[in-house]
């Protein structure tokens, strides 16, 4: 089992190698390879940490821009999701930061009330509307929270990163990581019910 | 039960899906959850953040995805020209920094001919006609160093691909 691991390991350093040799000779097959594959991923996290689709699909592509521009300063030796994260990071905070004049929760296009789709399951038509309705529900709190809170929600949840990588990642403490995530649970509890999902 | 515990159980909690948590934290923690109905719900709604976090299905779309590799495609290349500007100037730099030591000697010397010819000063006509050859060179650098960006701007090509996937 040790070795499974110690040679899945192995298998992901070759891996990060490659794409860190990809990107220091800019090879757009490379790059193209990468943005067929972590695609979804990374408009997920812009549209989360925006709020807005549309704002997310041209972060995406500048993301892609400093990726093949900054590509030379990954080294291959952390997981390459969490160092496009960072670079998606620090887009997004360009860009909100070049907006003065809105917050970070007023980045939400008023006519994209649902930018999520929920996934439908349920054994009766019935079942399937309630907990379609519960998710839309649930997932207009998750949009209503601070995009600082959301941030860090999506990173644990959705990219499972660990507690340091996000720290890394966002550039804060540790303890604050732990404490945004914990404000950002206890401020979606009332609508979540107790968990009753 | 003291709030060194509850913590405790908040930091195992938080840990405990993506880093794992140690048996013997796993039990105390179990132990604590049942005894502390607080915990319990912070748990539950943890449990129910998560779901919701993984639910959201937000997809890139094909176009997207084709506009940006074009994006990319365009940006590396005009990348590539840009370090092959630069390896070029910079050959051409080192090039004629060495053409202008080897013969500033000869032009030192024909300053001094000129102007014994002339019958002027050699003190003033020497240095001048050192620093007439070197003049174009010294304007050139200035310019160089003063408006870099204009030399590489990307091809209108470029441009049109840029705004295209933007659709504009």
């Amino acid at each position: 089992m040790v070795a499974a691991a110690f040679s899945a390991l192995a298998v992901m350093e070759t891996e990060e190698a490659q794409i860190a040799a990809g990107l220091r000779r800019r090879d757009p097959d490379v790059l193209d390879a990468l943005i067929e594959q972590y695609q979804h991923r990374l408009l997920r996290y812009l549209t989360h940490m925006t709020g807005n689709r549309a704002w997310a699909e041209d972060l995406f592509q500048e993301t892609w821009i400093r990726v093949l521009e900054k590509g030379h300063q990954y080294d291959g030796k952390s997981r390459f999701a969490t160092w496009l994260m960072t670079i998606a990071h620090n887009v997004a905070i360009d860009h909100l930061r070049k907006r003065t004049t809105a917050s970070l929760d007023e980045m939400r296009d008023p006519e994209d009330a649902a930018p999520f789709e929920p996934v439908a399951t349920g054994s009766s038509p019935f079942d399937q509307a309630a907990a379609a309705e519960d998710r839309v529900r649930i997932q207009a709190a998750l949009e209503q929270l601070p995009a600082i809170f959301r941030e860090v929600l999506v990173l644990r949840f959705q990219e499972q990163l660990k507690l340091e990588e996000i720290a890394k990642l966002v550039g804060i403490p540790l303890a604050t990581v732990k404490t945004r995530l914990y404000r950002g649970v206890q401020a979606l509890r009332p609508t979540l019910g107790g968990g009753a999902l | 039960m003291n709030s060194d515990e509850h913590g405790r159980a908040i930091d195992l909690l938080l840990q405990r899906d993506v880093e794992g948590i140690a048996d013997a934290d796993g039990q105390w923690l179990e132990m604590h959850l049942q005894e502390c109905e607080e915990c319990a719900g912070f748990d539950r709604a943890l449990s129910g953040a998560a779901h919701t976090v993984r639910s959201s299905t937000v997809m890139a779309s094909a176009a997207l995805v084709q506009s940006t590799q074009m994006r990319v495609h365009a940006r590396a290349e005009q990348l590539h020209e840009q370090h092959a500007r630069v390896v070029l100037i910079a050959a051409s730099f080192c090039l004629g920094v060495v053409a202008s030591t080897l013969t500033a000697w000869v032009w030192w010397e024909c300053g001094a001919w000129v102007a014994g010819k002339l019958g002027l000063p050699s003190g003033i006509v020497e240095p001048g006609v050192l620093l007439f050859w070197l003049l174009p060179a010294l304007v050139i650098a200035v310019l160089m160093v003063t408006y870099p960006p204009a030399l590489f701007e990307g091809s209108l090509v470029q441009r049109y691909m840029k705004d295209d996937s933007r659709g504009l």
